[in-house]
């Protein structure tokens, strides 16, 4: 098209007339493609941030609400802070996307707008709606306190219903591209708008954003009070930072444990729509960014394990658990291992020769999806048992069926492991659609041991006696590196999963309907993109920092004046 | 010297991330590239240069070989070894090639014994092969095992309508087909070499009376422009289209003969 345009301008003015709307226009230096890329992925962690920590810090201030404890309350104030002075960041990098869309994009935009036109409205409506919600709730915290904290706690939840609608107005944009529907062949719209927002992969895409959102909001907030937390220059800021991290975690790393369900279900979704498009993202050109991701999703399994077992280190009582580390990190490893097993590799002929394939004989087994679903249930089994361990670590349950209590809980766990490893194996002698159903089954089983073990253990360990409370604050320090590693990993696993779901429609702007004749239709290898997301990824921290450096600055000398003074829980804590 | 935190932190985030990314730039880099349109109609192409096309398009813009092997068992779809000997009994009453072309355009009207229906149809987005590819792509499958003798006319004239991806990549030329048609005839000269229709009988050039149909409008101004540029189609000589339209043409001329050539269909 580019050459096209470089042709026209040559001929006289009538038939320049003709080429007088473009479909595209090349953005200076970077090419077109590249500044939406970056400015997507900016917008996207941003979104995700304030829609993910409103989620938690709303549960957190209804916590201190009804255990009237002013540690969360300030804990909550403290997050919808971060994500206040974030929200300006997020509505300028979305105006500049829009902007960028309009502007290099005229044709894909006009397209976009003939089918989902009536959904801007909405979409600025709850834009509005949200903002000032969320004005309400920040500025509020005072005036709505006391009696009235019940409307300020539900200030907080509506502000996140907004926002969740926010997101699945935005997400039918996105899922229409990759799985158009509501449409003829022509694509214009058949009828209801209705019908194209609810296209294959929408309602998948909204849950795995939402539970992702939360698990980003988490492990964010985590990295910024570790932040705080090697800074810091007193014990009571150490344990306060500490604490924070240790939330930010637990909720990053609760929403985590389901994450991969909803990747399935995507996954499965993908193939419903079409075949082709599922197939060539699993086993086509894009096979190796699961490798990737497999060894992404093994370092936070990895890191959210290893944080929670040197966090026990500062509970006493927590010696007795420690025998079970080894087998936990045998089975995290082993795990990580199979996950990261490709399927094939590229070999030189004589390499194959000797390995009888471009498969090895006995690993190339390890490289399938039924191998990998075992291996990813068994690591969330493990990591779901180190906190059940963490969180008994100063406890001693004081009621007379305790035996009969772990009894249920052990056979629960076996029994789940024992189907996750049943279907694994299975899978192997059926073929791909039968096979894609038993990973169904190996959700069910995991999830069913998690609620079996969690309903067994909250009245086991109610009333239980303590053997000594949390030492907040003396927690190794490479364990708030750890709370980084978790951050900068997931922020740089969001920017990877961009760009497999936006890859996946190869050379179409909107899947079997609208192609991209742009110069930029080639979809980029692996490398190419990593080195994208990692610019991305270190542009975000640097606009992060200055975004906490400025609400820093705003509330220096003023938390006393708000009322929202930290708390000390130096000295020791039950809480968990 | 104490290092501070925030250079502590921000370096140990740099080696987390270039850690990842020398990684990814390590293991194999494949591009997805978009696919070519191959246009046969009116050439005069010889088996061989019709059954290598076909190849190519199996390996490439065809995606075929995401679930078919040749001389390998898949679990997604049937091993094509063979195919062309074996088609024309697989079905009573219908030859090597019809069945061929079924299976491409109908993929779910015959299912092998143990295989899913998942194949798309493949003259539909987003693999979307026009006619020309339809024909090379039947001729390749024949070659394995059998003798290819499929024409273009075996493949119906329906397929392959929606190749060129959809509207929205539609470009409208504010001008007039009746004049184009004349410039077609006259000016253009165009007539001397091309058929269109009902309009000249030359075989010269390929025959142009659906061009609308199997070719982009971008691909259509960019050949009247610059013919060599936008490569020859098989069979017929390189070099022989004239390259200097964009100076003998008005720019009206011009608009009015791409309109005419886009109501070919």
């Amino acid at each position: 098209m580019v050459a096209l345009l470089t042709l026209f301008s040559a001929l006289p003015a009538l038939a320049q007339d003709a080429a007088k709307e473009p479909a595209y226009r090349a953005f200076p230096l970077i090419g077109s493609r590249l500044a939406v890329w970056a400015i997507a992925q900016l917008h996207l962690n941003f979104a995700a941030f304030i829609l993910g920590v409103p989620i938690f810090a709303v549960i957190i201030e209804a916590i201190g609400w009804r255990t009237r404890d002013a540690q969360y309350d300030w804990l909550s104030h403290e997050l919808v802070k971060l994500t206040f002075t974030a929200f300006s960041t997020t509505a300028l990098l979305g105006a500049l996307l829009l902007f960028l869309f309009i502007g290099y994009y005229p044709k894909f935009w006009a397209y976009m707008t003939s089918i989902f036109f009536p959904t801007y409205g909405i979409y600025a409506a709850l834009f509005f709606l949200e903002t000032f919600t969320v004005y309400i709730w920040y500025y509020g915290w005072d005036w709505l306190s006391g009696s009235r904290k019940w409307i300020h706690v539900s200030l907080g939840v509506l502000s996140n219903v907004f926002g969740t609608a926010i997101l699945l107005v935005a997400n039918s944009w996105v899922t229409f591209m990759i799985s158009p529907a509501g449409v003829d062949d022509s694509g214009a719209l058949k009828g209801s708008v209705w019908a194209a927002i609810n296209n294959f992969t929408w309602m998948p895409i909204n849950i795995h954003r939402l539970i992702a959102n939360i698990v980003f909001g988490g492990t964010i907030a985590a990295a910024y009070a570790a932040f705080r937390f090697l800074g810091a220059k007193t014990d009571e800021e150490r344990a306060r930072y500490d604490w924070m991290g240790y939330i930010g975690n637990f909720v990053a790393l609760s929403a985590f444990i389901v994450l991969p369900f909803a990747g399935y279900y995507l996954g499965r979704e993908i193939y419903a729509f079409n075949q082709t498009m599922g197939i060539t993202m699993m086993g086509g050109f894009m096979s190796w960014l699961w490798i990737i991701q497999a060894i992404l999703i093994g370092v936070l399994f990895m890191g959210s394990n290893y944080y929670l077992w040197l966090g026990m280190e500062r509970i006493p009582g927590s010696e007795r658990y420690r025998r079970y580390v080894p087998m936990l990190i045998g089975i995290l490893a082993f795990g990580f291992m199979v996950w990261a097993t490709p399927r094939s590799m590229v070999i030189t002929l004589d390499e194959a020769r000797a390995m009888g394939g471009t498969h090895h004989p006995v690993l190339g087994f390890l490289g399938v999806m039924s191998a990998k679903n075992t291996a990813v249930n068994m690591m969330i089994l493990t990591t779901f048992l180190s906190f059940v361990l963490y969180r008994r670590a100063n406890k001693v349950s004081t009621k007379p069926w305790v035996k009969t209590g772990m009894l249920i809980q052990w056979a629960a766990l076996g029994v789940a492991a024992a189907i996750v490893i049943f279907f694994g194996v299975y899978g192997y002698f059926v073929e791909s659609l039968v096979r894609i159903g038993f990973s169904v089954y190996q959700v069910m089983a995991v999830l069913g041991a998690i609620v079996v073990v969690m309903a067994v253990d909250i009245p086991m360990f109610k009333g239980a006696r303590s053997t000594g409370a949390i030492r907040w604050g003396t927690i190794a320090p490479r364990s708030q590196y750890v709370l980084i590693l978790l951050a900068v990993t997931f922020t740089w696993l969001m920017g990877l999963m961009g760009f497999a779901r936006s890859g996946i429609r190869q050379h179409w702007h909107v899947y079997g309907l609208m192609r991209d004749n742009s110069v930029d239709a080639v979809t980029p290898a692996i490398g190419y993109a990593a080195n994208m997301i990692t610019v991305v990824t270190i542009a975000f921290f640097l606009l992060v920092l200055f975004v906490f450096w400025l609400g820093g600055l705003g509330e220096k000398g003023k938390a006393e004046a708000h009322g929202h003074a930290a708390p000390i829980i130096a000295g020791g804590s039950d809480r968990h | 010297m104490r290092v501070p935190v925030a250079v502590k932190v921000g370096a140990f985030a740099l080696v987390v991330m270039g850690t990842y990314t020398y990684y990814a730039n390590s293991i194999p880099q494949i591009q997805s590239k978009p696919p070519a349109e191959l246009s046969l109609e009116g050439g005069n192409v010889t088996t061989a240069q019709l059954v290598k096309a076909g190849e190519e398009i199996f390996h490439t813009k065809g995606t075929c070989e995401i679930c078919h092997r040749i001389g390998q068992k898949g679990t997604r779809a049937p091993d094509l070894a063979g195919i062309g000997a074996r088609a024309g009994k697989t079905k009573p009453g219908m030859s090597a090639k019809a069945y061929i072309i079924e299976s491409l355009l109908q993929p779910g009207a015959y299912l092998v014994e143990g295989y899913p229906n998942i194949m798309p149809q493949v003259d539909k987005p987003p693999i979307a092969l026009n006619r020309s590819e339809l024909w090379a792509l039947t001729a390749f499958l024949e070659s394995q095992g059998g003798t290819p003798d499929v024409k273009l006319d075996d493949i119906p004239k329906t397929a392959g309508a929606a190749a060129a991806g959809g509207a929205p990549a539609e470009v409208k030329i504010p001008g007039d087909p009746k004049a184009g048609e004349a410039v077609f005839t006259g000016k253009g000269g165009c007539i001397a070499c091309h058929k269109a229709g009902k309009i000249g009988a030359s075989p010269v050039g390929p025959d142009l009376s659906q061009i609308a149909k199997i070719q982009t409008p971008d691909y259509i101004m960019k050949k009247i422009l610059d013919p060599a540029g936008s490569g020859t189609v098989a069979g017929f000589p390189k070099g022989v289209m004239p390259p200097m339209f964009g100076q003998t043409l008005t720019a009206k001329e011009y608009t009015d003969l791409v309109s005419f050539l886009l109501t070919l269909k």
